[in-house]
């Protein structure tokens, strides 16, 4: 079965931690990461870029409507995702728009950290 | 540049549509995951089942539902094959953040 580990954290805290705990923590996700690799059971993994990075885009009835910042609408819930390589955020944008899921729910957009 | 969407809908709504309407958005999804795979963007996908599915991983805590703190922020994620539930919380409570954040571990439809 395939399980996605959704990771949460209050990301303000994290962007003024002190830079000694911000490499303990890379470290610990360095040895984590190896773990589920050694066992098998890691298919993908991603971090992403902070939520002022984040863009959310809504298309029902084909009216395009694309807000600055992540989803914030608590009636609805996390229902799939895509993962794409595009050459930049515009692209990334319309392909949002073009998702049934846009038609009758919220798209957040994403970028993902380069290590 | 990779980027992840992230889908969000009113999930009660979607399991009451009648079977007409979720032949339709189903064929939807089959098009443009087509058109994706066409353009060569698309690197991974997939559908999570609903919310009564999930778990929320917290320190040692393990809650039902999914994720309901608004101070937190969706930092990243895992996606990984394991026999069962209790494997993947085994390797959720392992998670780095899970000290002082939260994981939500959803079962992926296949």
């Amino acid at each position: 079965m395939q399980y996605l580990l959704l990771i949460y954290t209050n990301e303000d805290a994290m962007l003024s931690a002190p830079k000694e705990a911000s490499s303990q923590t890379l470290a610990a996700y360095a040895a984590y990461t190896e773990a589920i690799k050694k066992s098998g059971a890691w298919v993908a993994s991603h971090r992403l870029r902070p939520t002022s990075e984040a863009t959310t885009v809504r298309n029902p009835n084909g009216k395009k409507n694309v807000l600055n910042g992540p989803f914030a609408e608590t009636k609805e819930q996390l229902a799939g995702f895509y993962l794409i390589e595009v050459p930049d955020l515009d692209a990334a944008l319309s392909w949002a728009a073009r998702c049934p899921g846009a038609a009758h729910g919220s798209i957040e957009v994403r970028p993902i950290w380069t290590m | 540049m990779k980027v992840l969407l992230l889908m969000y809908q009113d999930e009660r709504a979607m399991q009451k549509m009648s079977r007409e309407d979720f032949g339709r958005i189903y064929g939807a999804f089959q098009a443009y995951v087509e058109a994706l795979n066409k353009a060569g963007v698309l690197l991974g996908n997939h559908g999570l089942q609903p919310t009564a599915q999930a778990k929320s991983v917290r320190k040692d805590a393990v809650l039902d539902g999914p994720f309901a703190e608004t101070k937190e922020q969706l930092a990243g994620y895992f996606l990984l094959e394991v026999p069962d539930m209790e494997a993947a919380l085994g390797w959720a409570k392992r998670v780095p953040t899970a000290q002082w954040g939260t994981v939500e571990v959803r079962p992926v439809w296949t």
